[in-house]
């Protein structure tokens, strides 16, 4: 008898061949078998009407913290996602030394802005190496995870404070190959490193100090074990996104380990940058190198308070005059009528119709309920005033405390990102999952995958979506028995309705530890979500399944 | 954002500001996205994080976008 047979679904088994009508039997944590009338099992899920899929991966997060209260990284498991790659950008939980924590917390409260709660009152620190960090993280999985270790903090680990200083010399490269080596040895999936990061204070993070010379002793490390080398380049920049390609393309091949680097963005500034970078990416896979670029779903949204100067005021001078001085002193501006005179005439006749009528108010701050989630269009109607006068008025009478969002103000551009996503050079990924926590919610990108470039625009089938975030990304990870419907393979699945699968309106929830608010968004369409057999998502509820694990590797 | 900005005559003596743009940052902030035109011809772009952005503006009292366009990318760069 089977442990759980999925019934009566299209069965898109992960390698981009057609759907075909199947049932999915699972025992022991695996696939049994897939076919007809296979037989009794213990539990059924009826998935008529419904896609049956392998669970899908997702390999840039940053859970890394989250994952010890939280081992379902929600809300990404709800979405369909079974397995996450986080220690990304260069930071990791280990290897770190008890005396290097604080220095390490900040870095991830820039990066992830952590609440530093998240840190004192949510885990017990019980460990300094990697394999204690994974024995405490095996604890309470419900999802599966494929950690990376960071650079920066083996950086830290091996040169103290001198880790943000200096390159390094050849006896602490040296501690650093077999610091990396014991990581990999302790199942970690391969190297972190970033050169953009910065710590709490805006100073650079350790990695950014190191000299070639010390990567490529790393990249040697990581080809002993054919792992990964992620990296995040000075994408501000194309043309030196396009030398670290040739560099990461330099150590791929010397060393024969795969690389990926991210973020990749479309941009209507500068419709050429991306482009550039994947012809870059093809001729370097040509040459035999693996460099894969990490290109994001969703689009970019910018938010803002008045709390803050924000640069969404840059065409408008009186504006920005205002906005950019000391909070007592733009108070003050933004309650003198005569400033607010200036700055109605700047927003336009049209009362700041078109440039703020769309913005949203987002909630989760000092924003009355009663107005998240609304336009500052319909805010301003409810209020009897402009958007502009709303815009002024409504931030004042909450201290500036009220936050709006410009939604999908960049990488907006699906006839031009469709095809570039489905480039089979192109690995869907860097959504940042569990960073940025405050400021945009990372989850949902799997879904909105399926309703923009699949349903909407067409730029890819239901199959060749399905492929690329789960077994192409297995294989670029090396992630063993996973990413694909095959007998003997993880039992990761995912039932869910390809005609309504997306993303969910983003929302604030307060479930960080101390009280913490994130922005998260739901999962739409998504029915069941098994891992490693076992529920762990069902009827729009998580159940009290533990069946993750640290992912093996090919 | 919709006002209009100006253009320049690009003066090829040196490498100037020819556009200047709010741009999406990944962060979820608003950064600031220049085209730079070089005084061979080339142009380039490039993404400005907020706190350089501001420091920028400020280096060259630029009160908006347009206090940008078509000034020397090398006070810029002294300006960083």
């Amino acid at each position: 008898m089977y442990d759980l047979v999925i019934k009566g679904g299209r069965v898109v088994d992960g390698t981009g061949a057609p759907a075909f009508a199947a049932d999915v039997a699972v025992k022991d944590g695996r696939i049994a078998a897939i076919g007809e009338a296979l037989g009794e099992a213990k539990a059924v899920v009826d998935a008529g009407g419904r896609v049956v899929a392998p669970g899908f991966i997702d390999p840039h997060t940053h859970f890394d913290v989250q994952l010890l209260w939280d081992g379902a990284a929600k809300p990404a498991l709800e979405h369909g996602i079974t397995a996450v790659v986080p220690g990304n950008c260069s930071l990791s939980l280990a290897p770190l030394k008890a005396v290097d924590r604080k220095t390490l917390v900040g870095m991830f409260q820039q990066i992830e802005e952590m609440p530093p709660e998240a840190f004192t009152e949510a885990f017990e620190w019980t460990w300094e190496d990697f394999a204690g960090y994974r024995r405490a993280l095996e604890q309470n999985l419900a999802i599966n995870v494929a950690p990376l270790v960071g650079h920066s903090v083996i950086r830290l680990w091996v040169m103290g404070a001198d880790a943000n200083q200096r390159a390094a010399r050849a006896e602490e490269v040296a501690a650093m190959q077999d610091l990396l080596r014991e990581c990999l040895k302790a199942g970690a999936v391969g190297l972190s490193t970033s050169f953009v990061d910065v710590d709490e204070h805006a100073r650079p993070v350790p990695s950014r100090f190191a000299d070639f010379a010390e990567l490529d002793a790393l990249a040697a490390v990581l080809g002993e074990f054919g792992r990964m080398l992620q990296i995040v380049p000075e994408f501000y920049d194309t043309d030196i996104t396009i030398a670290r390609i040739d560099q990461l393309a330099e150590l791929s091949l010397r060393h024969g380990i795969p690389t990926t680097f991210s973020p990749v963005f479309d941009s209507r500034f500068a419709p050429h940058a991306a482009p550039r970078q994947l012809a870059r990416v093809e001729e370097q896979f040509e040459r035999g190198a693996r460099v894969w670029p990490q290109m994001q779903t969703r689009p970019i949204d910018i938010s803002f308070s008045l709390l803050r100067p924000s640069l969404f005021f840059a065409r408008l001078p009186a504006w920005m005059r205002t906005l950019r001085q000391p909070l007592a002193e733009r108070l003050a501006a933004l309650r003198d009528p005569a400033t607010v005179e200036r700055l109605l005439t700047d927003a336009g006749p049209d009362g700041g119709d078109a440039l703020f009528g769309s913005l949203v108010a987002r909630g989760g701050d000092g924003c009355p309920p009663e107005f998240a989630g609304e336009t500052l269009a319909e805010i301003a109607t409810r209020r009897c005033e402009t958007p502009a006068q709303a815009l002024i008025s409504l931030s004042l009478e909450h201290g500036l405390d009220v936050a709006f969002i410009a939604a999908s103000r960049g990488h907006d551009a699906t006839d031009r990102i469709g095809p570039m996503l489905a480039s089979p050079h192109v690995h869907i990924g860097a959504s940042d999952g569990g960073a940025h926590i405050s400021s945009f919610a990372t989850y949902g990108d799997t879904g909105y995958l399926f309703s923009e470039f699949v349903r909407r625009s067409g730029a890819m089938t239901l199959e060749e979506a399905v492929k690329k975030i789960t077994s192409e990304t297995a294989e670029i990870w090396r992630l063993k028995d996973r990413g694909a419907l095959k007998q003997g393979f993880a039992a990761d699945i995912v039932v869910f309705d390809p005609d309504s699968i997306d993303r969910g309106e983003e929302h604030p929830v307060f479930d960080m530890p101390g009280d913490g608010m994130r922005y998260v968004r739901g999962s739409i369409g998504v029915d069941t979500v098994v891992v490693n057999g076992k529920i762990a998502w069902a009827k729009g509820a998580y159940t009290d399944a533990k069946a993750g694990e640290i992912c093996g590797l090919a | 954002m919709t006002a209009p900005l100006r253009q320049v005559e690009v003066d090829a003596a040196e490498a100037i500001i020819e556009r200047a743009e709010i741009a999406a940052g990944h962060d979820g902030t608003a950064e600031l996205a220049l085209a730079i035109r070089y005084e061979n011809g080339v142009a380039g772009h490039v993404t400005i994080d907020a706190d350089t952005g501001f420091s920028i503006m400020r280096a060259l009292g630029a009160a908006d976008l347009n206090g940008l366009i078509g000034r020397s990318w090398r006070e810029v760069s002294k300006g960083l």
